[in-house]
């Protein structure tokens, strides 16, 4: 019982409500000109907005794309621009390698070569040690 | 995803009630459009992809937040420039507009009575007031759920309460301009 005169009550009042609102539609459905025109100037002004939003949006995805086409196909060159970087430091590393063995290898020609003069000399290496085989020679030098 | 027509008509559709559902709440024509022109370019910059069904309820949340927004606005600068708010919010101006509007909506209705047009007018300016005079979540859950046509729960969602809060404010608001327009002898 409640709830029914509860029911015709909403009813009532929605009909009450919407009867006034379509008063209200009257009187909004007739705005001075000037009123009217500033609207129409607003909705111009937000579709222009739209537009450019709609721009700015499309502009947007298709910088995403081209970043995107180019850090795809740039995954290869970073690669080779990696391996190029790697090429000097591997020759420099490869050519200090190479001056050190080649100057190793001369050295000890070198030396070779001194002690195998020696070996081979008539005079033993031992008498180069005397002191007076060294007088000897200072007074050979001196005449 | 709304085209730019659906959008134009959705807005065209909208724009008039928007303006007066504003001027009911903040009594002043110039605030009432600047109001809808913010909403206007929020709706169409952030929301105009969107299906063009989800346009009006997001009118209507749009068109409520700005209208919080200047009433924020105010009380700021109330705060700050309290004598001279005093005049500039003076509520006198707002009823002369609308009588102003009240005017207009004579001229168009021709074919009316002279007498019965002033009467109506007389009757909606009437309503107008008590509208203008109801709590300011009562008006606005009164003008969304009979005047924009929306159902309780996109009311409350509109408006970010409960649908029984909605319920209350709208039967509260219809029994208070019920009362009101009956002491004025007002019959609908």
């Amino acid at each position: 019982m409640n709830h029914a005169a509860s029911k015709l009550n909403a009813s009532n009042q929605d009909r009450f409500a919407l009867k006034l609102t379509s008063r209200l539609s009257d009187s909004a459905d007739a705005l001075p000109h000037d009123i009217s025109e500033r609207l129409r100037t607003a909705r111009m002004q937000a579709l222009g907005a739209h537009k450019q939003a709609k721009l700015a949006t499309s502009s947007q995805v298709l910088s995403n794309g081209m970043a995107a086409t180019l850090s795809l196909s740039g995954s290869d060159s970073d690669l080779w621009r990696r391996a190029a970087s790697i090429v000097p430091l591997l020759a420099l590393v490869v050519g200090l390698l190479a001056i050190q063995f080649l100057g190793n290898d001369e050295r000890a020609r070198d030396l070779a070569d001194i002690d195998s003069a020696l070996l081979t000399d008539d005079l033993p290496p031992a008498a180069y040690t005397d002191p007076g085989f060294a007088q000897f020679l200072k007074s050979r030098q001196d005449h | 995803m709304a085209t730019e027509q659906e959008l134009s008509d959705f807005l065209k559709s909208v724009e008039n009630r928007a303006f007066k559902r504003s001027v009911y709440h903040v009594r002043n024509e110039e605030s009432a459009l600047d109001i809808v022109q913010d909403s206007m370019m929020k709706l169409a910059e952030h929301y105009g992809h969107k299906p063009p069904d989800e346009l009006p309820m997001l009118f209507q949340r749009i068109l409520s937040n700005c209208t919080l927004d200047w009433f924020r606005r105010q009380k700021t600068r109330n705060a700050l420039f309290s004598n001279m708010s005093d005049f500039d919010s003076g509520s006198d101006d707002g009823e002369f507009e609308l009588l102003d509007v009240l005017d207009i909506s004579d001229d168009s209705q021709q074919v009316e009575s002279a007498e019965s047009s002033t009467q109506r007018a007389q009757t909606l300016r009437e309503i107008e007031v008590e509208i203008q005079e109801l709590p300011a979540r009562q008006r606005e859950a009164f003008l969304m759920r009979y005047w924009e046509e929306l159902d309780v729960a996109e009311t409350a969602a509109a408006m970010g309460c409960s649908e029984g809060s909605v319920k209350t404010h709208c039967s509260r608001a219809v029994a208070a301009l019920s009362k009101a327009l009956k002491a004025k002898g007002i019959q609908l």
